[in-house]
């Protein structure tokens, strides 16, 4: 029997698109989801731009066909939005889609709508429509919800290791196929914006006021995003039982600890080292078959130079093409991991490497430069996708074409 | 496929709402609680973190850390593979700090201290690097299914890979805004009542409780072996008692056992009325066997269930049944060779998880 993992469908919403043909106008044309903050209400709505969907949470509502005053948040609506079309575009059936497992990965949750009537819900006096969101700062409030909604309830997981999260839900939904526990995962991550994230990584001070420039010798922080992005990931033989044509293979993965410092990347970036080289290992092939990687790339000064050292000494000199696309999305933290993977599977499918906005002036520390300009044409046989996140986690995918 | 695999639980270290952190004690005397509100028995934190690592943890942290260190010294395991944890809320003292500065100052002069202490995966970092141990690293974080997830993630780990070491830990806090906030989903009781008479009570909710747990895990027995996990199973929110037993039975089947083959039920019963009744119907039906039950020692919380699992290899380990959790006149056999956990949480999480005796 094969061991072999197959992405069969996938969906992706983001600050530059509502679906992912959406997404993929957006990075073939360049255009970037960065601008001040209009929807979620805070006092930095000026001050911090971020990516942010410019959909209100009806709008958000009506476009994913739940009706409000049920509890949804604005988090759990943007994953059902792209779980449904990742459902979709595997085309599973209402029997398949109940046989299946649902991996998802936050790091806020439902905390956006936790901030937003905390003073109420404290208030044992109060009542109101503010009760439906009483248990949304749970983070496995938003899966369970999910799960309820596409009637899923075979295999439920919630995954949260900040920024690498949804690069470890989609990891561990292809463990539960190879030990057979299910034959088919939805699997990805969910993440909306909030006061708690925005004013954690501004009073971290990683928050880039300007546009964000990944790699770049300028760039200063990052951008925060909102988005949710998962993949339909099935065995061999379910995909071809169901006449199903793969978009790719997960070919192989790793998951690694820098065990360096709490919140920072190790200068020496030997967690992101591991991550790569054991994702390559695993999938049986040699670093210098990569054909392209879609970087982590935040544009913090830390995690740029150790995520391009890492490259550079497991690429030895022959670094692949790469590029960050949270030039585009910003970091949507525990959704980044699968909506990159989203994007990698787009760059598969049409033979594309969307260029890494921002880029002028290389880093002094670094020998390697990011693509800057759309590549067509490209024969991307293997896809290398890179999540590293707080408390030293890091992993990457890998990606194979079928 | 057939599965023959066991996975051993080679030693384990747990701060809870009872003297739990050293072996002085097997639950022989234990700590009432009159408030709802079960809270951590803490040990000198300087006998397992060093000072200046000490000075800035949190509370929690510092429990969990000292909580994996006492583990670790118990399984006398000097390789440490990976770190898995489990939690269902987080550090909800620091989320809730942080959300209060947030909201309080108008998002002005905000410190990053309760930020970076909030983050669900803290604890796996720290312990990672407290030992600086750059394995598999990960943290599962659904409700009542956060330990058994997290256990299920490093049996998974260990079928690939058989020479590995894991460690398992839980962590969940007892907080004021989780007990006030969630008061109106009827998660706690009305009016208080001791947590020792918990399983008397007939109204619905139940008392809050904490604690840190951690397990030494792997597919290959050690000198420290206390027993091992066969398997395990989770069911989401089941519509009836023969939705749960159907799920017990094929837990049991495909391990090649039947229900004689267990001695002791550790029950997850929590004082709720409502939450309790499936779970009370199956346990009716197996009133042979010795039934245990903890949530009055442990206050109900997310990752309760890795307490059952403490006490269950506990019990193994001593062959033993401490007077505080039994609860019914059955007796256990002289030889206790197999426990059946059989957990719920809020009525939606239920877990099954099977320990055999190791000798």
């Amino acid at each position: 029997m094969s061991n072999r993992i197959f992405i069969t469908g996938f969906g992706v919403i983001t600050s530059v698109g509502k679906n992912a043909s959406e997404n993929f106008d957006s990075l073939i044309h360049e255009r970037s989801g960065f601008g001040a903050l209009e929807i979620l209400q805070t006092a930095h709505h000026h001050t911090l731009p971020a990516c942010e969907i410019k959909l209100q949470d009806n709008e958000l509502f009506s476009l994913a066909g739940i009706k409000s005053g049920f509890g949804f948040t604005r988090a759990t609506t943007l994953g059902l939005l792209a779980a449904k079309e990742a459902i979709q575009s595997a085309g599973l059936t209402d029997q398949e889609i109940q046989n299946s497992g649902l991996i998802s990965a936050t790091s806020a949750g439902g905390i956006r709508e936790l901030e937003r009537y905390y003073s109420e819900l404290k208030d044992l006096n109060q009542h109101g429509v503010f009760e439906e969101f009483v248990d949304t700062g749970n983070p496995g409030e938003h899966t369970e919800r999910m799960a309820e909604y596409l009637n899923i309830k075979k295999y439920i997981g919630t995954i949260s290791t900040a920024c690498s999260s949804s690069a470890n839900a989609i990891m561990l939904g292809a463990q539960l196929i190879k030990n057979k526990i299910v034959d088919r995962v939805i699997c990805g991550g969910a993440e909306a914006l909030s006061k708690f994230t925005i004013n954690g990584f501004n009073a971290l001070m990683i928050l880039d006021t300007q546009h964000c420039r990944p790699f770049d010798a300028t760039r200063k922080g990052l951008n925060l995003g909102e988005g949710a992005a998962y993949v339909v990931l099935e065995s061999e033989e379910t995909a071809i039982r169901a006449g199903r044509k793969p978009f790719a293979e997960l070919l192989g993965y790793a998951n690694a600890n820098d065990a360096f410092h709490q919140t920072a990347s190790s200068p020496d970036g030997m967690g992101a080292y591991q991550a790569m080289y054991g994702a390559i290992k695993s999938g049986g092939i040699n670093p210098n078959q990569i054909d392209y990687i879609n970087a982590h790339g935040t544009a913090t000064e830390n995690n740029d130079l150790s995520e391009g050292l890492a490259m550079q000494k497991l690429f030895d000199g022959r670094v692949p093409a790469f590029s960050s696309t949270k030039s585009y999305t910003g970091h949507t933290l525990a959704a980044a991991g699968s909506v990159e993977a989203a994007y990698c599977l787009m760059s598969m499918k049409h033979g594309f490497i969307f260029p890494n906005l921002n880029f002028k002036i290389p880093m002094e520390e670094l020998s390697i430069q990011p693509e800057v300009t759309l590549q067509k044409g490209k024969n991307l046989k293997y896809v290398l996708s890179n999540s590293f996140g707080f408390g030293g986690n890091t992993s990457s995918l890998l990606f194979g074409a079928v | 496929m057939k599965k023959i695999r066991r996975y051993y639980v080679n030693g384990s270290g747990i701060i809870s709402p009872q003297r739990t952190f050293d072996d002085q004690q097997f639950l022989e005397t234990v700590q009432e609680y009159n408030t709802n509100v079960l809270t951590c028995i803490t040990p000198d934190f300087k006998t397992y973190i060093n000072p200046i690592q000490l000075r800035r943890l949190s509370r929690m942290l510092r429990i969990g850390l000292s909580a994996a260190t006492i583990c670790m010294r118990n399984a006398n395991t000097p390789k440490i593979d990976g770190v898995i944890v489990g939690t269902g809320y987080g550090f909800l003292v620091d989320t809730a700090k942080f959300l209060e500065e947030v909201l309080g100052q108008d998002e002005k002069h905000v410190a990053p201290t309760h930020f970076m202490q909030s983050t669900y995966n803290a604890l796996a970092g720290l312990v990672a690097l407290s030992i600086k141990c750059m394995g598999y690293n990960n943290t599962h974080v659904n409700r009542g299914f956060a330990f058994e997830t997290a256990l299920h993630d490093a049996m998974m780990q260990l079928n690939e890979n058989d020479a590995l070491n894991f460690l398992i830990g839980t962590f969940d806090e007892s907080d004021t805004i989780q007990y006030v906030i969630n008061s109106r989903a009827k998660h706690y009781k009305k009016e208080f009542i001791s947590n020792l008479n918990l399983f008397e009570s007939t109204t619905e909710g139940t008392i809050q409780g904490e604690g840190s747990a951690f397990f030494s895990f792997s597919a290959t027995p050690t000198e420290t072996t206390r027993c091992s996990l066969v398997d395990l199973r989770m069911l989401f929110k089941p519509e009836s008692e023969d939705e749960l037993n159907a799920s017990i039975t094929e837990l049991l089947s495909a391990n090649d056992f039947l229900i004689d083959d267990i001695d002791v039920i550790i029950s997850g019963e929590s004082g709720d009325v409502v939450h309790d009744k499936l779970i009370n119907a199956v346990c009716q039906k197996l009133n042979a066997i010795p039934k245990v039950r903890f949530k009055h020692l442990s206050g109900e919380f997310c990752t309760a269930s890795s307490f059952a699992f403490w006490l269950g290899i506990s019990i193994l380990k001593n062959q033993k049944i401490p007077e505080s959790v039994k609860s019914n006149a059955k007796d256990a056999p002289s030889s206790i060779r197999r426990i059946l956990i059989l957990n719920q949480y809020m009525g939606r999480n239920y877990t099954m998880m099977l320990l055999e005796n190791y000798s």
